[in-house]
């Protein structure tokens, strides 16, 4: 082995070495600094994503306009496209329109959010928003939609914020069940098994005997998440060796999120 | 030298890209990495130096961007990827002979292999912290599902990178000088 190499393997090692002695919060401030500078691509990744999509739809139409005449193709293509521009808009104002009753009818204090980019990791579930310490986010803040919670925020640096979706084994939430006095701990599954993840609700009684179609709502027991957040609806219980575990689908559909709410606390 | 920062530039966009490659519900919601595939092929192509140089950056950036630090705590140390990176690289580096004299398939395979092996390393440190050791057939094939999609993109990515070693007049290649 010539010195080069033996050099090269040296500093390779000191700079291993130095990563690998990163505690938590070094490393935290380490992921917050690298999204911070890549987030000005994260944000325009996700507008050409956007780009994309919008000119596939759009040759999706023309492959039918084909099997018509030329003449009718070229108007209908016209017309289609204005067509196609005018229910973007309509649906971006439904979208919005909605966002904004809720978070005047919200008895919390909220911050609108979008989703620029979804988890690139296969054990993760995570989505980057473009909100950050700039806007008033902190670590382990709620985020949630009109139809009921999303997950909570970990890392976060001045533009954007990674949120830990409900779906990850890793977030944990205080839970009481509609119309019982049962409590437990929802949390993810390791596994994305479907385009529609199933959340687990642990630590029930083994006499629960809960109904599908159940809600399931935030305690506010642990802290970061308020009481009264809607999780998602029961749809199987049963009773294990020492306690009872619930399978709930999620309220909110995490697979096609757009728009979400950072809570900051409460009106 | 152009040519090793183009491959930093590479991988610099394809670790952005994979954020917005969705992942396939026909192969059990498998994701698409494309980075290792650039890597291992900077890993046959560069000195053995630059090619540790290219491990580490490709490694913090898988750290940075996809570890997550949940309640105070992280689950795969940051470093972790470096080393994976590391080692696997330096394995490929190895494998230099074969890619000299023209072998790209077995490289293909490796590439594949080995994003499979970084893939299976996560699942096993985060298993390590979580606990309960699963192994169903989703997690063989979210596992198995990123290696057989770099097979299957990889002799198309060598031959971009090929190209553009071309086109850079990068021309390290001491084996095949020996060849020669």
């Amino acid at each position: 082995m010539s010195r080069t190499y033996i050099i090269a393997l040296l500093i390779f090692g000191a700079i291993l070495g130095y990563f690998l002695s990163f505690g938590p919060t070094t490393t935290q401030k380490f992921k917050a600094g690298v999204y911070q500078l890549l987030a000005p691509f994260l944000t325009s990744g996700s507008g050409l994503k956007k780009q994309i999509t919008s000119v596939r739809s759009g040759l999706k139409s023309l492959e039918q306009l084909e099997h018509e005449n030329s003449a009718l193709q070229v108007e209908n293509r016209e017309l289609r496209a204005t067509s196609q521009g005018l229910r973007d808009v309509e649906h971006e104002v439904n979208r919005l329109r909605h966002a904004l009753n809720y978070r005047e009818r919200s008895v919390f204090k909220l911050i609108a959010a979008e989703i620029i980019a979804r988890d690139s990791s296969t054990w993760w579930r995570t989505v980057t928003i473009n909100r950050g310490k700039r806007d008033g986010v902190e670590t382990d803040m709620p985020v949630v939609t009109d139809t009921g919670l999303v997950g909570k925020t970990t890392t976060v640096s001045g533009t954007i914020s990674i949120v830990l979706l409900i779906s990850d084994e890793n977030c944990r939430v205080a839970a009481s069940i509609e119309g019982s006095r049962e409590q437990g701990i929802v949390s993810g599954e390791r596994l994305k098994t479907g385009m529609t993840p199933l959340l687990d609700l642990n630590f029930l009684s083994k006499q629960a005997d809960l109904k599908p179609a159940q809600k399931c709502y935030t305690s506010g027991v642990g802290g970061v998440f308020p009481s009264g957040l809607l999780i998602g609806t029961v749809k199987s219980f049963r009773v294990r060796e020492l306690d009872g575990q619930a399978q709930l689908t999620p309220a909110v559909d995490l697979s096609h999120l757009e728009d979400v709410f950072v809570v900051t606390g409460r009106k | 030298m152009i040519f090793f920062v183009l491959l930093l530039v590479l991988v610099l966009f394809a670790q952005i890209a994979e954020f917005f490659i969705p992942v396939l519900p026909w192969l059990y919601n498998a994701h698409v990495y494309i980075v290792p595939v650039i890597v291992f092929y900077g890993a046959m192509a560069l000195p053995f130096p630059l090619m540790l140089a290219l491990a580490l950056y490709a490694g913090l950036l898988l750290d940075a961007l996809t570890v997550q630090v949940i309640g105070g705590k992280v689950e795969i140390s940051t470093g972790t990827s470096i080393l994976l990176y590391g080692v696997l690289a330096g394995i490929m580096h190895g494998l230099r002979p074969l890619f000299a004299r023209g072998h790209w398939e077995v490289h293909c395979v490796m590439s594949g292999v080995f994003t499979s092996l970084i893939v299976l390393a996560q699942y096993l440190m985060i298993t390590f912290r979580r606990g309960s050791l699963v192994f169903t057939r989703e997690v063989w094939w979210q596992i198995a599902g990123p290696g057989l999609i770099a097979i299957a993109v990889a002799p198309i990515f060598f031959w971009l990178l090929q190209w553009i070693a071309r086109m850079t007049a990068y021309s390290y290649g001491p084996e095949r000088e020996r060849l020669q």
